[in-house]
């Protein structure tokens, strides 16, 4: 035991001898650098995207994302964050995600309920080329999330005077509870042309 | 959550259908009418009528098939008269096909266009009015609203 204590003090001691603590910082930042940079490496993650345009509830059903599309992945027009605005299915999307807000981009926070009624609208899916039938719904209960940004993007939204296809409605409006904390966007299916 | 579960289910469907032939009445529904209505045509109770049991027994009768063109939620829709025709028949037909009178005709174009551009200034009032007719000769459709 005593021969392995000295093995081991000898080993330390010659290394403390051989290497400072200077470069032994040096080394500690090139590391963490190094792994800041994973992040911005050109890794496919397409397969996201092909989970991505399933329709919510149905697995194993997922739209497959053809080849060329590996290509618009790094576009700004194929963002696959869920958590971005530009996220293709919020097309018409006027409010706080739910997915910065504890749920999901389609199921809503814990201690929210969906909204009974809804506003329908369709989204083009640049990953599959196809379009798609989405509902948006508020979750209602809570006070206004406020997590990322306020995502306004409103495309095919008409004036007020046209109440179905209007989203400045509080969709809560029919729930018991009918405080506005975010909103989800649910892939009914795929629309016909 | 179930009402999701069943709007997935019937927009399942409805896609199936859609992807080979064109954007139908089914999808139609969805877009202009499932908002609200719901995925089974239920309404939400003491807010949104429903259609399911309800939009037959109007069908029915002769002033019920005028209101029912002319309430704002079907006059007032983006639909074409010809669209509107086309989803009311569906609603009956998908929800209530049990209940649909073998002599009674279906929604025409013709009539949409008829009907729905004299605007119903109380649509309450009407309402009432028109359950009363219907009761007198069968099952009323939703009340309260």
């Amino acid at each position: 035991m005593q021969r392995l204590d000295r093995m081991f003090e000898s080993s330390a001691r010659s290394l403390a001898q051989r290497t400072s603590r200077r470069s032994f910082i040096g080394v500690l930042g090139q590391i963490l650098t190094g792994s800041l940079l994973i992040p911005l490496l050109p890794i496919d993650r397409i397969h996201r995207a092909e989970a991505a345009t399933a329709p919510e509830g149905s697995p194993g059903s997922a739209h497959k994302v053809p080849a060329d599309a590996k290509g618009k992945s790094a576009s700004k027009a194929y963002t696959e964050d869920q958590q971005s605005c530009d996220y293709w299915k919020y097309c018409a999307i006027d409010g706080f995600l739910c997915s910065c807000c504890g749920g999901s981009s389609h199921t809503c926070p814990p201690g929210t309920q969906q909204s009974v009624v809804s506003w329908i609208g369709t989204c083009h899916n640049p990953g599959d080329g196809r379009d798609y039938i989405v509902s948006y719904n508020d979750c209602c209960g809570k006070a206004s999330c406020g997590n990322c940004n306020y995502c306004f993007r409103n495309e095919r939204e008409r004036p007020l005077y046209r109440l179905s296809r209007n989203n400045d409605v509080n969709w809560c409006m029919a729930n018991t509870g009918s405080d506005y904390h975010c909103t989800v966007s649910v892939i009914l299916g795929s629309a016909g042309s | 959550m179930n009402e999701l579960t069943s709007s997935i289910a019937l927009l399942g469907a409805m896609a199936a259908a859609g992807d080979a032939a064109h954007a139908g009445p089914a999808q139609d529904y969805a877009l202009h009418c499932m908002g609200c209505h719901g995925a089974t045509a239920q309404g939400v109770p003491g807010k949104v009528p429903p259609l399911a049991h309800s939009l037959v027994r109007f069908m029915n009768n002769a002033d019920g098939r005028r209101y029912v063109l002319r309430v704002p939620g079907a006059a007032n829709s983006m639909l074409s008269d010809a669209q509107l025709a086309a989803v009311l028949n569906w609603v009956v037909g998908q929800f209530d096909a049990n209940e649909l009178d073998s002599s009674t005709p279906q929604f025409a174009e013709q009539e949409v266009a008829a009907n729905r551009r004299t605007p119903m200034a109380d649509v309450l009032a009407t309402r009432v009015a028109v359950l009363k007719e219907i009761a007198a000769s069968g099952p009323v459709p939703a009340t309260g609203y």
